[in-house]
């Protein structure tokens, strides 16, 4: 346990349901839940890119089952926002980009063929992602607490996947290039999955989340900087502050390539004259989560 | 095995890599398999870019679902493939990247909107559907048996290509008359799906006496015009003028007017020469070579590895 955790918060799963919240600790839980949903979102959105493009057949169908269950984790996370009044429709379609809460790392385009680039990316996500989750499972709010069972339990699916790839790419010179080009490029970014929001200081003292992300970030670190090293790619140096990118994502602000793609993947929303997302699955409260 | 005795046995999943076949039989069947599995991969080339279309979290979900689903029957008919001894997966997908690889017509054209997408997620797999039922009764039994498991993720396919069709044609106006254009423009590839009626295939007669086709071009046409006519109007689609397709009341069956078919497209685009083709084929070559080095890596891993090989990849 980090001595950095708020003893104080109130215990797991004792906030009730989502109309027995009061504005500040809804507030809270809604920030948090952004985080989680856009990250997810996005991450997929990506992921998708390399479907039918990756090295091999299998790849192909290694990543689209990824971006798949990051989709689900999505829905789950969005349906818990619904709770709020909130629906798919104002969540994400009809929302403006800078409504989004997700960090930079997975809103980046791949170039073609980079596929070093979706490698160190979901190398680094995935564990960043598994992380906050377990920091989830005793959160106060129980709804969190009934969903994040079954994100975490596909999560060492991925981080395998991802450190397949790491090793194998790593064993060759060339490989250990593009990889390391990536590293170089992506690790700034990767540390704004730990940037706050406005409301981490409530979500941590109203036990949320049970880890403040200046925390996971160094227990993050601790676990990817020496598998890193051990494959001979060089993390790069210095002070966090230096090498954040101007855009942290999580207050809103994002690269340069956020708003075309967010522009692309509404567009056919707007162009067929949409008012609500069509759902094809059950409500997650009546499937089996 | 001689020819003659392949024909006297020839009958559902006769055949497997246990018996020896003759060449023309290996031939053939890897010619028919080949050519399905290039299908799928320039199918789901096709639909990969109506993932982020998608506009809602579940049908992006189902379409990623699906292109994953056309890369896997890929996998499965690529391997079926393999079982005759003729091509390796490598060669097959080598030959899809250069241009040499033959597959469905409808694969050569552009897809640009999301109105055209049930013209393929629907009535084209509609039509492979028909194709493929009658393959899960194929002479070569690997062939038969990736059948079952493609025609079972089929059905959920043509499922979500009709729910699309469904809800453009209950759209804004605008849309609906959207939709029928994009059908308009597909209707004509969609029939020449199965190939003339006056059935020019020189592959035909072979592959139909050594049991790897149960069923000719006709029938198929029939049967799928028989499902798929009814089907186009009950959701508001009009058949356009031409071609002129028509049931004939002495004969009850349908009629596709030849002469309104562009035969001289069709001919060019089993040519992989139409420019569709060369647009297609440039993607899937592009997007091939730029992994190249992924393939070369993990194949040959050069200079210098820092950790000790990985005996089970």
């Amino acid at each position: 346990m980090s001595p950095d955790r708020s003893t104080d918060a109130p215990e797991p799963g004792s906030l009730g349901g989502p109309d027995d919240l009061d504005d500040e600790t809804r507030t809270a839980v809604e920030a948090e839940l952004r985080c989680l949903a856009d990250d997810d979102f996005v991450v997929a959105e990506r992921y998708t890119e390399w479907q039918v493009r990756g090295p091999t057949l299998e790849a192909d169908i290694g990543i689209g089952n990824i971006a798949q269950d990051e989709l689900g984790h999505a829905r789950l996370w969005y349906d818990l926002l619904e709770d709020f009044g909130h629906d798919e429709t104002d969540l994400v379609w009809e929302a403006d980009p800078g409504d989004f809460r997700h960090a930079t790392l997975v809103e980046l385009p791949f170039e073609t063929g980079d596929w070093a680039d979706c490698v160190v990316r979901s190398y680094l996500y995935d564990h960043y992602e598994e992380l906050r989750l377990e920091a989830l499972r005793e959160s106060s709010y129980p709804r969190i607490v009934d969903r994040v069972g079954k994100v975490l339990g596909e999560e060492p699916y991925h981080r395998e996947h991802a450190e397949n790839w790491l090793e194998r790419l790593a064993e060759d010179a060339g490989g250990r290039r593009r990889l390391q080009e990536a590293l170089d490029r992506l690790y700034p970014h990767a540390l704004t999955l730990f940037e706050p929001t406005d409301q981490e200081d409530a979500i941590v003292a109203l036990g949320i989340r049970r880890e403040p992300l200046d925390v996971l970030r160094e227990e993050w670190r601790a676990i990817v900087v020496p598998v890193l090293a051990g494959l001979g790619l060089e993390v790069p140096e210095g002070d966090d502050a230096d090498l954040l990118p101007d855009a942290r994502g999580r207050d809103g602000t994002h690269t340069d390539a956020w708003e075309p793609l967010f522009h692309e993947f509404t567009h056919t929303y707007h162009d067929l004259g949409r008012e609500e997302a069509v759902s094809l699955m059950p409500d997650p409260d009546e499937a089996d989560v | 095995m001689d020819v003659e005795t392949v024909e006297a046995r020839a009958g559902p999943r006769e055949f497997g890599p246990g018996d020896d076949m003759p060449e023309e039989y290996r031939k053939a069947a890897t010619r028919m398999i080949q050519f399905h599995a290039n299908s799928e991969i320039m199918g789901a080339y096709l639909e990969r870019p109506f993932i982020r279309e998608a506009p809602s979290i579940d049908r992006k979900l189902a379409f990623s679902a699906k292109v994953q689903d056309e890369i896997g029957h890929g996998q499965l008919l690529y391997r079926a493939a393999e079982e005759l001894g003729v091509k390796t997966r490598e060669q097959m997908l080598d030959e899809l990247a250069r241009g040499e690889g033959k597959f469905l017509n409808c694969f050569h054209y552009p897809m640009e909107r999301w109105e055209e997408t049930p013209m393929i997620a629907f009535f084209v797999d509609g039509a492979a559907m028909r194709r493929q039922a009658t393959l899960k009764r194929t002479s070569w039994e690997p062939y038969a048996h990736a059948m079952d498991k493609i025609c079972f993720e089929e059905g959920f396919h043509i499922k979500h290509g009709e729910s699309i069709l469904r809800e453009l044609m209950t759209g804004p106006r605008a849309v609906q008359e959207r939709t029928q254009a994009a059908f308009e423009e597909w209707w004509p590839r969609i029939l020449q799906f199965f190939g003339p009626t006056d059935d020019q295939s020189t592959h035909h007669d072979f592959s139909a006496a050594v049991g790897l086709k149960t069923m000719t071009n006709d029938a198929l046409r029939q049967a799928f015009l028989n499902a798929y006519v009814p089907k186009a109007r009950q959701y508001g689609l009009e058949l356009p003028d031409e071609p002129r397709v028509y049931r004939d009341a002495e004969t009850d069956r349908w009629v596709v007017e030849q002469d309104d078919l562009d035969w001289d497209e069709f001919w060019t685009v089993a040519k992989n020469d139409y420019d569709g083709s060369h647009v297609q084929i440039g993607k899937r070559e592009r997007t091939q070579e730029a992994v190249e080095w992924v393939r070369d890596a993990i194949e040959s891993p050069g200079q210098g590895g820092v950790t000790p090989a990985a005996a089970d990849d």
